[in-house]
């Protein structure tokens, strides 16, 4: 049986882009059929869960009708009555199958949950925050298919850009005018392209060229603390972890375009970035926009409305570390994604810090090129050195394991 | 301009480039011929596109040069390294050297598979570390780095249903390596089983095959590195007598100048970039070290049996540890030896006679070059030995292959005097 | 005072600027919001003109600049 992992290998380009032309053409003369859409997709989702993966997929499916439960059943609630803890129930049922996902290493190491699959966590987001627009009754209707449809958007199932089912639905229930399409299918050109470049080149270049001999010289001669080997796996892991993820997320969002929906950009040259708040608009945006607006915002409203502090600078500190540790937890509950989530909620504290100090003392403080290039080379650093936390590898350098 | 007009221009070039790219890939040309000077750079880059490769092998091995299969100690590259010896004296061969850190017994099993037909009935050095035999054996991610997948391919348009496939199928399959394409992977769980690969697989390997020895052709003479003039450079500083006493002078020479700045017998350099600074957290820090059991052991059956089936003629090299180091590090001595025991056990008793065995040598001023690897006289120690392998005709080999080394039993195997005589 | 005064004062106060100046300014580009700003806005918004604006209406892009601001509210006043 034929199994392909998505944007693996230039080839899967060819298959996908065989598998939507028809799509296409229909899309370029005013038409989605979407039947036929939802057949391709679901059978490049087959083969990315069929073969030795067959039990991932069993999962999805579970998941899926699980989900699916879920969001149906709390709009049907919420159309009738608005109880928080209903709401606190749906919440947290809708996470459970994510929670086990991650918690089972954590308990048993060296285990997997049964209920995992390549993607969960990006799924789980999209249907989580159907349910808080649901209590927020932004969302005011639940259409089966629709739902199904988005939750298993083909381009961006295994690893987002984490989409909005409004702003989704929009794309998806109308068709791009052909001249929008045409520029849509130019950018979805030059994306693939460049996440060639990205993810075959210099993905390749750092992950498997560099990283490995990094690795070994530290672990060899670099002894555990301080070493120059281990300096160069920080920057070239780095570098592994951007090209490889900004690589795959522009493969996800040209497909989308080829589809006719404008699916967000997940980065904006993060390596770019002035200060640590500015990273977090453009690292990984589609699933920092996510935290900002389903935990940290919410957060804040609720302990504003509340008056749980009295000081707002409390609130705001409060909320990104919560924020951040939460975003830790998700990436897996290891010492060092948790570590790795405070270390950036601490970051976003002192940030937010200077730029009160710094507006407060705007006249004293010197601005210019000189000073924008000190900033953008410390947050660099800061964020390299938070990536090797989150590359596992001081793990296995302390305590010979990840 | 039109929509269907700029609709064309972008994708106009995308399927020209896509034309262009199969005819490049699937056309039946034959891309390259090297050059003899890209040969000579080829073999001593030690570059990894050169070691995953076939082309320049293929190439430089029907011609005079004889593969030097090793790992780390190949790059140990001063005045008296086999391939200065060689190119300085106007031996009849010429070293090709495959391997580098990293490289063990599975990775050489692998990346011989193109270049089995110049290795048919021909010569061959194998230096053998005892450091490959950690009981972990090989390292996932050095395997991974020194992969290939067209020699993965060459192996299985050729298989056959055998214990030396089966094994090293089931190797494969327990590295990340074995599943980077999907459609290999399902081909390797067939090998494993001992179940024939069918007709369409064959179309899926023909196809990679064509696609992957373009690739090859077209990529793997580029970045061949700057060690053509390491040893150009050495060929300069060695006598013109090639007699023992005078090679070994220049040898002790060279390891005195360049051993001043620790007690240790390593060379400056060396010292300088990797050990100082943390010297003394190494005190002792090897007592545990145990090369005795591995499943590196049934890999290294893996390289024996290839060469008994290409009934290739090999001279195999077991290189000391720098004493002193060992020593200082607390490394076991008795185990060492029983580790050297056991490969020697393994090479006798399936009649692979020819064995240069330097592991008591360790001791010897200059002999090596840093902590475990050759150097100066340590390579003048090995061309007592690879010179008369070379020069003379050798017997035809008889080799009998005991699948009973690719048993859990053997790499387990404790190898006391009375386990090494008692296993069958 | 009207809706556009009191969304103006609104952000004059959470700002520290006199945003009437320029009514078409970025916000959240010029740095004179952020999300925590945001939730401030929404949350006086409440207190002071009693409109409700759950966290998920309020989408970036729409509320970037203090024209689009009054526009909004004075749409949900009606």
């Amino acid at each position: 049986m034929i199994n392909l992992e998505p944007y693996g290998n230039p080839q899967y380009f060819v298959y996908l882009l065989i598998g939507l032309i028809p799509l296409m053409i229909g899309l370029y003369h005013g038409h989605r059929w979407r039947w036929y859409q939802s057949a391709v997709s679901l059978v490049f989702i087959f083969l990315m869960f069929d073969s030795q993966k067959w039990q991932q997929g069993v999962a999805l499916i579970g998941f899926v009708i699980w989900e699916w439960l879920m969001v149906g059943g709390y709009m049907a609630y919420r159309k009738k009555a608005n109880n928080r803890w209903i709401f606190y129930g749906a919440f947290l049922l809708s996470i459970v199958p994510l929670l086990f996902v991650k918690i089972t290493p954590a308990i048993n190491p060296g285990h997997t949950s049964l209920f995992g699959f390549l993607g969960i966590s990006y799924l789980t987001f999209r249907s989580v925050g159907m349910i808080m627009e649901m209590r927020d009754g932004i969302i005011k209707e639940f259409h089966p298919m629709l739902f199904l449809e988005f939750l298993l958007f083909m381009p961006t199932i295994s690893s987002g850009p984490i989409d909005r089912y409004r702003r989704w639905l929009d794309d998806y229930q109308k068709v791009p005018d052909r001249e929008k399409y045409v520029g849509m299918i130019e950018k979805a050109v030059h994306y693939i392209f460049l996440g060639f470049m990205y993810k075959f080149l210099l993905a390749y270049l750092f992950g498997t060229m560099l990283v490995p001999k990094l690795e070994t010289l530290t672990l060899r001669y670099g002894g555990t603390g301080f070493s120059w080997p281990l300096v160069g796996v920080m920057y070239a892991w780095s570098m592994y972890l951007f090209f490889d993820f900004a690589g795959y997320s522009l493969f996800a969002v040209a497909i989308s375009y080829l589809m006719g929906i404008e699916t967000p950009m997940n980065f904006n040259r993060p390596f770019q970035s002035h200060n640590l708040k500015d990273f977090w608009n453009r690292w990984h945006m589609t699933l920092s926009f996510w935290f900002r607006d389903f935990v940290f915002m919410r957060l804040v409203f609720a302990m504003m409305k509340n008056k749980i502090f009295k000081s707002r600078v409390t609130v705001s500190n409060v909320a990104y570390i919560f924020n951040m540790l939460i975003m830790g937890f998700w990436h897996g509950v290891t010492w060092y994604y948790i570590a790795y989530g405070l270390l950036h909620g601490v970051g976003l504290v002192v940030n937010d810090w200077w730029l009160r100090f710094k507006k407060k003392h705007r006249e004293s403080i010197p601005h210019n090129k000189l000073t924008e290039a000190f900033a953008i080379f410390l947050t660099f650093n800061f964020v390299c050195f938070s990536f090797l936390l989150f590359s596992g590898f001081l793990s296995k350098l302390w305590f010979g394991h990840y | 301009m039109n929509s269907s007009k700029r609709l064309w221009l972008i994708i106009g070039p995308v399927i020209t480039a896509f034309i262009i790219l199969l005819l490049l890939l699937l056309s039946p040309i034959n891309f390259a011929h090297n050059s003899a000077e890209t040969e000579r750079r080829a073999a001593v880059s030690l570059a990894p596109q050169v070691f995953k490769g076939r082309q320049i092998k293929k190439q430089a091995l029907a011609g005079k040069y004889v593969p030097f299969f090793g790992s780390s100690e190949l790059s140990r590259m001063d005045p008296l390294h086999p391939s200065v010896l060689a190119q300085k004296y106007h031996r009849n061969y010429r070293p090709f050297l495959l391997g580098a850190a990293g490289t063990q017994s599975l990775t050489q099993y692998y990346s011989m598979q193109t270049i089995d037909t110049q290795m048919k009935n021909k010569k061959a050095v194998f230096i053998i570390s005892p450091q490959w035999f950690v009981p972990q054996g090989a390292r996932p991610d050095a395997f991974g780095f020194y992969y290939s997948k067209l020699q993965t391919v060459d192996w299985l348009q050729q298989i056959q249903n055998t214990k030396m496939n089966r094994y090293a199928a089931q190797r494969l399959l327990e590295m990340p390596s074995g599943h980077s394409d999907h459609a290999i992977a399902q081909m390797l769980r067939k090998v494993a089983k001992g179940k024939p690969l069918s007709n369409y697989n064959r179309l899926q390997l023909s196809v990679s095959a064509l696609i992957l020895s373009h690739e090859d052709q077209l990529f793997s003479d580029y970045r061949l590195g700057h060690n053509l003039s390491k040893i150009d450079k050495g060929v300069k500083q060695l006598p013109d007598s090639q007699s023992y006493s005078a090679l070994d002078k220049t040898a002790t020479t060279l390891g005195k100048e360049n051993t001043t700045n620790n007690s240790l017998g390593i060379k400056n350099s060396f010292y300088s970039n990797r050990l100082r600074g943390h010297v003394a957290e190494l005190k002792g820090e090897q007592a545990k070290f145990d090369y005795r059991k591995s499943p590196e052991y049934s890999d290294f059956e893996l390289v024996l049996n290839q060469f008994a089936q290409t009934h290739t003629d090999v001279l195999f090299i077991l290189p000391p540890i720098n004493e002193r180091w060992a020593k200082y590090t607390g490394l076991n001595r008795e185990m060492i030896d029983q580790t050297n025991n056991k490969i020697k056990q393994q090479l006798s008793s399936q009649g692979f006679n020819n064995v240069l065995d330097l592991s008591q040598d360790g001791g010897q001023p200059y002999f090596m070059e840093d902590t475990i690897h050759l150097g100066w006289r340590g390579w003048v120690a090995v061309d007592k030995g690879v010179r008369p392998f070379m020069a003379n005709k050798q017997a035809k080999p008889k080799y009998h292959i005991n699948t009973r080394y690719y048993s859990k039993d053997w790499q387990q195997l404790d190898p006391t005097a009375q386990n090494l005589t008692n296993f069958k | 005072m009207d809706v556009k005064e009191t969304v103006i004062s609104i952000l004059n106060d959470l700002t520290g600027n006199d945003v009437s100046e320029d009514m078409d300014t970025n916000l959240f580009d010029s740095g004179l919001m952020d999300s925590m700003g945001s939730v401030q806005l929404l949350l006086e918004l409440q207190s002071q003109l009693g409109v409700n604006v759950p966290v998920s209406e309020f989408v970036r892009s729409e509320w970037d600049t203090p024209n689009k601001i009054v526009t909004k509210v004075e749409g949900l006043v009606d």
